[in-house]
Order: C-alpha cells, then sequence, then structure tokens
C-alpha cells in the first residue's frame, strides 16, 4: 500500500479545512456588512467574489499537489 | 480489496480523461507542434468569438439588437468594473482585457459541453497567458517609469535604508508569484471542476444499481450549474487581476 494516498488524502483534507473556515469567516462579515448597509450590497458582493477566489486558490494548490500524489 | 483496488483504477483513468489527446501529429523542426483536441476546442473558442463580434458590428444599430446589447454590455463590464480608475488611458487596454475575458469565459462554457475538452483546464494555456500577462506589465512598468524608477517604486516610501536589501528580494519573489497564481488558480479551478462532474458520473460504474442512479446524476447537474458559475467568477478574476497589474504598472506613486 503507498503511503501517497494517505499524504493526499491528509493534504486535501487538511487545506479544504482551512479554506473551509476562511471563507465562512469572509461570508459572514460580508452578510454583517450588507445587514447594515444593504445599499453597498453589490459592491461588498463583488469584493467578497474577489476575495473567496484567493482563499479557494489556496484550496487548489492543494488539490493539484494531492493529484500528483494520486497519480505518481 | 478487489473492488478498492478498481476503484483506484477508476480514479486513475479519471485523470487520463482530462489530459489532451492527439488529434493529428505536426512535427516543426523537432519541435511538437501537433493538434490535440483541447487545441481543436480552443480553435473554436477563438472562432466563435471572432464571428460573434464581427457579425455584431457589422450590422451595429442605434437601436441595438438582442446580441448587440450583450456585446455592448460585455465591454461595458469591462470598462466600468475594471479601467475605471485608469480614464482616458484605459480606453488602450481595453481591447486586450476584452480578448482576454471571451477567450478564457468562452473556452470555460465550452469545457461543459461532453465530449469537448477545455483549453483552460490545461496548465499549459494558462501558463501562456500569465506569461504573457506577467512579460506584458513588467514591460510596461518599466516603460513608463525607467528602468531604475520602476525598481525605486518597488519600496515603499520613507522606508529606513537598512530594510532596502530585505523589502527588494521580497517584492520581486511577490511579482514573479502572480504568473504562477494566475496560471495555477485558472488550470486548478477548471480541472477540479471536471474532475468531480467525473467522479460524480464514475459513482454509477461504481454503486452498479438501478435505484441508486438518479443520484450521481442529480448530483452531477448540481455542479454542472455551479460550473457555469464559476466559468464566469474564473475569467473575471483573471482578467481582473490583470487590468490591477497593469494599474498599478501604470501608475507610478501608490
Amino acid at each position: 500500500m503507498d503511503l501517497g494516498y494517505l499524504g493526499a488524502g491528509i493534504a486535501i483534507g487538511l487545506a479544504a479545512l482551512g479554506t473551509g473556515l476562511g471563507i465562512g469567516m469572509l461570508a459572514a462579515k460580508a452578510l454583517e456588512g450588507i445587514s447594515r448597509q444593504p445599499s453597498a450590497s453589490g459592491e461588498i458582493r463583488t469584493t467578497m467574489i474577489i476575495a473567496i477566489a484567493f482563499v479557494e486558490a489556496l484550496c487548489l494548490y492543494a488539490l493539484v499537489i494531492s493529484l500528483i500524489l494520486v497519480t505518481k | 480489496m478487489g473492488s478498492y483496488q478498481a476503484s483506484i483504477e477508476n480514479k486513475m483513468n479519471i485523470i487520463e480523461h482530462l489530459q489532451p489527446t492527439k488529434v493529428f501529429e505536426i512535427n516543426l523542426l523537432g519541435v511538437d507542434a501537433s493538434i490535440y483536441n483541447s487545441t481543436l476546442t480552443a480553435f473554436l473558442a477563438i472562432g466563435l468569438i471572432v464571428l460573434f463580434f464581427s457579425v455584431v458590428s457589422r450590422r451595429a444599430r442605434i437601436i441595438p439588437s438582442a446580441s448587440q446589447s450583450l456585446a455592448e454590455y460585455g465591454i461595458e463590464f469591462i470598462r466600468s468594473q475594471m479601467l475605471e480608475p485608469l480614464g482616458k488611458e484605459g480606453e488602450k487596454w481595453l481591447p486586450f482585457l476584452l480578448s482576454l475575458f471571451c477567450f478564457i469565459l468562452v473556452s470555460n462554457l465550452l469545457g461543459l459541453i461532453p465530449g469537448l475538452l477545455p483549453p483552460t483546464s490545461n496548465i499549459n494555456v494558462t501558463g501562456t497567458l500569465a506569461v504573457l500577462v506577467f512579460i506584458l506589465v513588467q514591460g510596461l512598468g518599466i516603460k513608463k517609469q525607467g528602468l531604475f524608477g520602476y525598481f525605486k517604486n518597488m519600496i515603499p516610501a520613507g522606508v529606513p535604508v537598512l530594510l532596502i536589501p530585505l523589502l527588494l528580494p521580497i517584492e520581486i519573489i511577490g511579482q514573479i508569484a502572480r504568473p504562477f497564481s494566475l496560471a495555477v488558480r485558472l488550470f486548478a479551478n477548471m480541472f477540479a471542476g471536471h474532475a468531480i462532474i467525473l467522479v460524480l458520473l464514475s459513482f454509477i460504474i461504481m454503486f452498479k444499481s438501478f435505484i441508486l442512479l438518479p443520484l450521481p446524476l442529480l448530483g452531477d447537474v448540481a455542479i454542472s450549474a455551479f460550473e457555469v458559475f464559476i466559468a464566469f467568477i474564473q475569467a473575471f478574476i483573471f482578467t481582473y487581476l490583470t487590468s490591477s497589474y497593469i494599474i498599478g504598472a501604470i501608475e507610478s506613486e501608490h
């Protein structure tokens, strides 16, 4: 049995944990902002989506690493 | 154990499915310039964009038709979202950003059609786009600010002299990391989306039951709908970051 599969699982799991926390915080703060000032919702949403894409990319790096580990 | 081994082989197949396959071989003086199936999708995307914009612009009217409104909305979207801070000078960058946006968006969307492999799910394509942006931004920065001024503007004003040897390498590494993150973000998003769709479809083979058949299919529909959203977001992000790099290179004082 290859340890690479285990490593791939751990890598993507930990990355997803961090990314989930990050996106959760982002969305919570954005919701707070929108409920305080509904007129700025459009701008807040755009900024939030851009920030989410940055956070999400970190998880995708881990995905690439685990794909390399699995296909090795 | 047997089924476990089979499922692992199944997963191997999924990644092989996402690799481009040769359609026909071209050897240009020892350099592999073969046409792959994702190359054909890229040509199709470019053809569709050129066809759409040439047809729309030929029949431009004051009262726009539906397709003309769509094209105008796209142009206005880039102009208002990305090029606002540049003002008059931004007009010069509109064609570049619009073609970048359209190419990424159309190839992402074409990838959702079964049988077509999107060129953006290949690291070579996204890497080429990112390196193109990198060379453009660096060249623009040096042209606008001069070679000395370009390096001078990397360091914020009022920093102690002793800190400069520390700050300059960090800033240079940051500049080099930009194309890497641009390329990997787009590639990994498109690759992961298609891998998830294929994994869900492979559940049908793994379950081997008609009762459970709707579950993977429904999941597939949901993921595909989400992929349409991702296609737009990723095209927007890539173009938005490019425009912010261009703005950063033009405006020397931060």
